[in-house]
């Protein structure tokens, strides 16, 4: 199988040749922008582009490509007027990535103009086939977007995922991302004095303050993910099958697992969550370590018992 | 191997698929692979199975790129078949965008992710390059893994192509209608013998696309977003029954917003249609003690119930 990488390098190939020919000769350094490419890496290009191109292979036969002074000049190349179709993932990413950001709130008319022509051509039904939905329901990631690019602190009351709690913060946002339909901030949190991931959906209240704050020269890629502290509560539980939708919607470790049955450890901070978990879970759960959490269940249940009953 | 012969080798691909792409575009009748290998530049003396091997590696790799490679018939008898690219064919529709719209489409390509790689550069690139805009971007979004598949099934979509695929262990026959991003997953709509059904992307196992298109029609009026549900309650076989709820101040604006309503200033009470009792039950107990459902009385049972039988089990 011939790697991804060759694949991708003729195709960037591919397009430039047309590009080129349609002007005759471009910028060298609009090029290595439009393109992605390195100056080293474009040499390499033409100089392959430059030895390539009818049967006999004669001085005739091969197309032109060099670098003269700052420009990039391509000729002889007739055949290579248009760029190749697009492949279904590429058709598939391009739109999906349109829709993503008009999901979110963060569109424009240019956008969504875009997305309409493209359909066109690639998929003409796309709009009742393809729908991407990675949808913004509390309207904070407009917000979250500014602070991050703008480099402006936000003030937030926020209820936390794995502490049922409420908590007012000034946060200075790096980066806004959505991953497994869910958005997300990620950035520095003055209250722990330390970086911190939240939910958005989580944010009950968000305000854009008037004081900047300087962006880290490297952000961390975005990632949701626990880490765990000393201060936690663990518990160690058994899943049915069914229930193995935990494995994607909390951060676990499996222990062990069969077909019958997935055994994982829970950390959080206090008991509230897995307590939930395990009422919510009935039947298809069962609780092997974890006395704190024991107790809380408890708890919730009869409390809920009286209400019920 | 060193990594110079690696280097050597991409080169020598690069340089063969380029020749074989050019020869074919300019042919005015279909070749053979005969032809290819005594006409084509870098296939020169190599043994007859290392030149199939090649050849069947290149022509892969042209089809990756999206070249529409054919097999044709050479003459009137149709006895032998040969390798076409028609230009009209390879060429990419131009979808006559303007500026604004090349970059607002170039910056969505790199804010998305699929497949752990940028969803639309690849696009991008073939439609005549990346726009920059301004500043930092700090928006991003993943739409998870399984480009190739997701690729595939929308592919067959659009050219009415049926597929078949295992599904936990079952094959299905699918006449594929659409394909949805919703709560985190990818999601296949498509007609079966039994009827509309709907698919986890992610668990489906040895996709298989049929070789003829427009083999389908797809019903009037189908729009995937109403055929994959919003909610996890709202897919199920159980009589479709309102259910009156409640929630606490503290977490009214949040449940509001995951039903798609408007923030309430206190307490919430709303009523949601249920039509899988097990998940909408499952979500209100994820509220703990501020959510109640009031009425009607069955559901009030089902979590009375679901909360006995966790409590039993406890150590």
């Amino acid at each position: 199988m011939t790697s991804t990488r060759t694949v991708t390098r003729l195709s960037r190939i591919l397009a430039l040749i047309p590009y080129v020919l349609d002007r005759q000769a471009v910028d060298v350094n609009e090029i290595i922008d439009r393109f992605g490419y390195t100056k080293v890496q474009l040499t390499r290009d033409l100089n392959t582009i430059f030895v390539c191109g009818l049967p006999g292979y004669g001085p005739g036969d091969l197309m032109e490509a060099y670098m003269d002074e700052d420009e990039v000049i391509i000729d002889a190349a007739d055949f290579f007027t248009k760029a190749p179709r697009l492949t279904p993932v590429e058709a598939l990413g391009l739109l999906a990535a349109g829709m993503t950001v008009i999901g979110s709130g963060e569109g424009s008319p240019a956008l969504e103009s875009a997305v309409r022509k493209l359909s066109k051509v690639v998929m003409p039904d796309a709009d009742t086939s393809l729908a991407v939905d990675v949808l913004d329901q509390s309207q904070n990631v407009g917000v979250l977007r500014d602070a991050a690019s703008e480099g402006r602190v936000v003030h937030m009351v926020y209820r936390s995922v794995g502490k049922e709690e409420t908590t007012e913060r000034e946060v200075e946002p790096w980066s806004v991302f959505a991953t497994l339909g869910r958005w997300y901030v990620l950035g520095h949190c003055r209250l722990v004095d330390d970086r911190r991931t939240f939910r958005v959906d989580r944010i009950k209240e968000l305000e854009l303050l008037e004081e900047t704050f300087e962006r880290p020269e490297s952000v961390p890629q975005p990632g949701v993910g626990y880490s765990p502290s000393k201060d936690d509560v663990t518990c160690v539980l058994d899943l049915a099958p069914v229930a193995r939708w935990v494995l994607e919607y909390y951060p676990v470790e499996v222990i062990r697992e069969s077909s019958q049955s997935t055994r994982i450890r829970f950390h959080s901070p206090d008991a509230e969550v897995p307590a939930r978990l395990l009422l919510r879970l009935g039947t298809d759960a069962r609780l092997v370590e974890g006395s704190e959490v024991a107790v809380r269940t408890h708890e919730i249940g009869r409390s809920l018992l009286s209400k019920y009953l | 191997m060193r990594p110079t012969s690696n280097v050597n080798a991409m080169q020598n691909v690069v340089e063969r698929v380029l020749n074989l792409l050019i020869y074919l575009l300019e042919s005015p009748h279909p070749v053979t692979s005969n032809d290819v290998r005594h006409t084509v530049h870098g296939y020169a003396d190599q043994s007859d199975e290392a030149f199939h091997r090649m050849f069947e590696r290149d022509k892969s790799v042209l089809r990756r790129l999206g070249v529409p490679l054919k097999m044709e018939a050479l003459d009137a008898w149709e006895i032998d078949e040969g390798y076409t690219v028609d230009p009209d064919e390879y060429a990419i529709p131009d979808p006559g965008l303007n500026q604004e719209e090349r970059l607002a489409l170039s910056v969505a390509a790199r804010m998305v992710r699929l497949g752990g790689t940028e969803a639309g550069v690849g696009a991008i690139i073939k439609l005549g390059g990346m726009e920059r805009g301004d500043g930092v971007e700090p928006l991003g979004a993943d739409l998870g893994e399984g480009a190739e598949v997701l690729g595939e099934l929308f592919g067959a979509i659009s050219d009415r192509r049926k597929v078949e695929f295992s599904y936990r262990g079952h094959p299905r026959p699918v006449e594929p209608y659409g394909i949805a991003h919703r709560r985190g997953h990818w999601y296949l709509v498509g007609n079966t013998p039994d009827g509309e059904r709907i698919y986890r992307v992610d668990r489906i196992e040895g996709l298989a696309v049929g070789e003829k298109a427009g083999v389908f029609e797809k019903p009037k009026g189908f729009d995937v977003k109403n055929a994959v549900d919003n909610q996890p309650w709202e897919t199920g076989s159980d009589p479709v029954v309102g259910t009156e709820v409640k929630f606490d101040a503290e977490v009214a604006w949040w449940a509001a917003r995951s039903l798609g309503l408007a923030e309430p200033k206190s307490e919430l009470t709303t009523t949601v249609d249920v039509a899988n009792r097990d998940a909408f039950v499952g979500w209100v107990l994820s509220f703990g003690t501020s959510a109640e459902v009031l009425g009607p009385p069955e559901m009030r049972e089902a979590i009375a119930t679901r909360v006995g039988e966790a409590l039993v089990r406890l150590p």
